[in-house]
């Protein structure tokens, strides 16, 4: 332990910024369970544990300022009155956003923000009429237990008999009784004088602790200043009767940080001799005086209802790690796996040379061995990025709240599916995209309790969270119970806009026309509000979801709600992919986008609109074709067709040759390398080459965006100019091979 | 920061074992760190009261560091809890202030010593080998010289 006390304090401040997240969410969760059952005290005390652990964790780093105004608001929650004071769950909202913009000023080591007028509306909780000073008592049922604390520290029933200025050493008539028949008993009587260290915080506490400390030497015959004094003294003194040394008293007494000084007595020399022992008999020791005292306050505290012990163990065991350890382990897996196929060529190549080698055998079982392993290792590491979207959903209560109220909604959350995992990262990157459909939902799915119960609705909307697996993808919805999306008004606007011609539009299908909300720009909304419908909207959630090699769909009836669906990925770093050739170059695409194969010629290609399609058994199939059209005369062409799935619809890919299958590592390309979001990565193979991954949503939008006359141009536009190459050869290192 | 004596225990000169019960994990890894330094070892952790007991009977620790307000169930009434179960269990209260009643209660229930937060290294220290070394059962026996 080596740090400098520097150091070591950023680290706790990075710590406490960390687990702080947890308290304000907590905080939020709890607000919000207190507006739905206003003046619910078990509520009230949770906020109060949850502000007073926040209050001494921030003191605990030096965050004066933030512990400060946490300690006021348990203070006035601890008022009678204030606690049930509707405005609490305001408050309580209004804190944990000042705790966020503190902590993120304390952590850019800007000005913090001002909390006067918050500190104003904490004290006017307490200002209330009916509001007493009370402090509540440490448990539940405070109403009683705390008046009679009152009534101890105003007017206690038994003064201090003696002064705690000077030892004194008026006893009463049982304490002397008690005396002698100690003595009698043959053991010594001491007082022992303890002066108390004036800087400790607690000095009632600290007697107590003193008082234990002596009583494990012997019975105690008598405390001054009385035990029932709550007033803090320098001395105490203690008559005891014992059995130990003056040096073992004087040990035991000398309690670090709560006693300065112990100086010991003897008062009564033992006497074997004394007769009197009958005397005294009936006197009982007054030594249990003290604990009879405080009995009442010992109910126990009924469990909360609130948390399950479930979730409380769990917490225990989890292991707090950087994520970008986490990313370094996945990166060499990554490495692995371009190891595995960079071995698995050189013994298909070891294989083919020397067909007759016994040794073949031998390698394809280590290399079988090798790959379970491998994917094994694979999957534990990238189990380790997973989390569940919970940690994702549990903002959007407050969310909704707030949108609800500022657009004059009642609206309830439904959430299900919160144990759902998926990767952080893309979790992470679906924060802002899930947070706009939620609020749309809330803001213009939703219509007003009027309009809802002139629908034969319930005034209250609904919208739903829920997440789900399904394969290799875990899909989020948001849903609501709304009007539902008016298709006639988004294909009127569509038209405004030049999106789409007249004779085009009337034979769009209602899927079709939805898909409209995602183009740049596009907004039904008639009046832009401060929350949704500021005209950057839907196609920011899209633009979003192509980078995640995401896509998503609508699905909406009118008047009953709409439904959108995220399909994501279940992570973002390795994918089984399909190799294909277009044009002498290699590119792949996620197997699992693959529905299936189709041979076929080109003289099945038929256009449709200048679209070209393809009659696969009962379906027609739109196609995307990446590489230039084949020239007329070569009508006899075969051609490779790989059916994919995109969304919800089907669309033939048109490839020269196949490849194979792969498990490829997605080295992620930034921006400035590459001037096209069709493709979405690329990787390296076991011999080097460099493979492109594309993108299928962008390349399906970038088809189906294209004007029909232009698709033949658009489409030979896919492929990567050559200088994207050249450059891309550069970043992954692989030179000129691809 | 300063440096500190490891405390052993005298049994078997093994590390001290500790349960920290506290809701917050800053203030659990707060602790964790401050007993390392003390050559100390976390036996176990708990967020909450009920948390403690069990933790408690299954990994018997020579020191319960046990925070005051806890939901499920609070320090106070672990505390009492454990003794009850467990009458040489070392239980040290790490109160934060304003909790005097509930520390007098949790010393007359049974609690050793109590340390109020911020806790201070080397109050908690000096608390730790009063807590260890008087009590008889275990002494301190500091291999560098820290003895009680």
């Amino acid at each position: 332990m080596t740090q400098s006390p520097d150091e070591r304090g950023l680290e706790l401040r990075e710590l406490f910024y960390e687990t702080s997240q947890e308290l304000l969410q907590a905080l939020n969760d709890q607000a919000l369970e207190l507006e739905k059952q206003p003046g619910d005290e078990e509520i009230v005390r949770g906020i109060r544990r949850t502000v007073h652990t926040l209050k001494g964790d921030a003191a605990a780093c030096g965050l004066r300022e933030l512990s400060e105004l946490a300690h006021q608001l348990e203070d006035a929650l601890s008022v009678e009155g204030a606690a049930a004071h509707s405005a609490v769950a305001e408050i309580a909202f209004a804190i944990a956003d000042a705790f966020v913009e503190m902590i993120a000023a304390y952590r850019r080591g800007g000005k913090l923000p001002s909390t006067k007028a918050l500190s104003k509306r904490i004290q006017d909780l307490t200002a209330a009429p009916e509001a007493k000073k009370i402090r509540r008592g440490r448990k539940a049922n405070a109403a009683a237990t705390s008046k009679t604390a009152a009534a101890k520290s105003s007017a206690p029933k038994s003064p201090p008999l003696g002064t705690s200025a000077k030892p004194s050493s008026d006893w009463t008539e049982p304490e002397r009784l008690a005396m002698t028949r100690a003595q009698s008993e043959g053991q010594d009587v001491v007082q022992v004088t303890v002066k108390m260290d004036p800087h400790c915080a607690m000095p009632i506490a600290g007697r107590q602790l003193v008082h234990n400390a002596i009583s494990t030497m012997g019975p105690v015959i008598a405390v001054r200043p009385d035990v029932k004094s709550a007033a803090a003294s320098k001395y105490v003194e203690f008559v005891l009767a014992t059995m130990q040394t003056a040096e073992q008293i004087a040990a035991k007494c000398k309690i670090p940080t709560i006693v300065d000084e112990v100086t010991v007595e003897l008062l009564l020399a033992p006497d074997p001799a004394a007769k009197k022992a009958e005397q005294i008999a009936e006197q009982p020791p007054v030594s249990d005086l003290p604990q009879a005292s405080e009995a009442p306050s010992a109910e126990p505290v009924p469990p909360a209802r609130t948390e399950s012990p479930a979730t409380q163990a769990i917490q225990e065991n989890i292991l707090r790690v950087e994520a970008g350890r986490i990313d370094n382990v996945l990166n060499l897996v990554g490495e692995l796996i371009i190891g595995k196929s960079m071995l698995q060529q050189a013994i298909s190549e070891f294989s083919r040379r020397y067909p007759k080698e016994l040794l073949r055998g031998k390698f394809a079982d280590a290399m079988t061995f090798q790959s379970r392993v491998l994917n094994d290792l694979q999957r534990s590491v990238m189990k380790i990025r997973m989390v569940p979207v919970d940690q994702l959903f549990r903002r959007f209560p407050r969310l909704v709240r707030d949108v609800a109220r500022q657009c004059g909604r009642e609206v309830e959350l439904a959430v299900s599916g919160e144990d759902t995992d998926l990767d952080k990262g893309i979790l992470d990157a679906i924060a802002e995209p899930l947070t706009h459909l939620v609020r749309n939902a809330v803001s213009h799915g939703i219509e007003s309790a009027d309009e809802r119960r002139k629908a034969g609705k319930p005034p209250q909307g609904t919208v739903r969270l829920n997440a789900y697996h399904q394969g290799n993808h875990v899909i989020l919805e948001v849903g609501d119970d709304g009007r539902g999306i008016d298709a006639p008004k988004i294909r009127a606007k569509a038209l405004e806009l030049g999106l789409t011609t007249p004779e085009d539009a009337a034979r769009l299908t209602e899927s079709d026309t939805l898909d409209f909300i995602f183009r740049p720009g596009f907004s039904t909304a008639e009046q832009v509000t401060e929350i949704s419908g500021r005209g950057v909207g839907m196609d920011v959630v899209q633009s979003v979801l192509h980078r995640l090699k995401a896509s998503i769909n609508v699905e909406t009836r009118s008047g009953e709600g709409t439904t959108f669906r995220l399909k994501l990925p279940l992570t973002l770093a390795i994918i089984r992919a399909l190799l294909f050739w277009v044009e002498q170059r290699l590119y792949a695409i996620p197997l699992n986008a693959v529905v299936e194969i189709a041979r076929t010629f080109e003289s099945e290609v038929h256009q449709v609109d200048n679209y070209e399609v393809l009659q696969l058994r009962n379906q027609v199939l739109p196609l995307l074709r990446l590489g230039r059209p084949a020239p007329e005369q070569d009508r006899r062409a075969k051609l490779f067709v790989l059916v994919i799935l995109v969304g919800e619809r089907k669309y033939g890919l048109i490839v020269d040759a196949l490849e194979g299958e792969e498990e490829l590592v997605i080295k992620a390309l930034d921006d400035q390398t590459f001037s096209t979001d069709l493709v979405s990565g690329a990787s390296i193979l076991g011999d080097g080459r460099v493979v492109l991954i594309l993108n299928l949503p962008a390349v399906v939008e970038h088809v189906a965006q294209a004007r029909p006359e232009e698709a033949g141009h658009a489409a030979s536009g896919l492929l990567l100019s050559h200088t994207d190459r050249m450059r891309l050869a550069m970043t992954t290192g692989a030179g000129g091979q691809a | 920061m300063e440096q500190f004596a490891p405390v052993k225990r005298s049994k078997d000169g093994q590390a001290v074992r500790y349960l920290i019960v506290d809701d917050s994990v800053f203030a659990r890894k707060n602790l964790a760190r401050m007993i390392e330094t003390f050559g100390g070892q976390v036996a176990a952790e708990a967020g909450d009261g009920l948390t403690a007991i069990s933790e408690f009977d299954r990994t018997h620790p020579d020191i319960v560091l046990m925070d005051i307000t806890m939901p499920q169930m609070e320090g106070i009434e672990a505390a009492e809890r454990i003794v009850q179960q467990h009458p040489e269990a070392r239980i040290v209260m790490v109160p934060s202030v304003g909790y005097q009643e509930n520390i007098v209660a949790a010393l007359q229930r049974g609690a050793r010593h109590f340390v109020q937060k911020p806790v201070k290294p080397e109050v908690l220290y000096e608390v730790i080998k009063y807590v260890l070394g008087e009590d008889g059962l275990v002494a301190s026996a500091a291999g560098a010289g820290a003895g009680a």
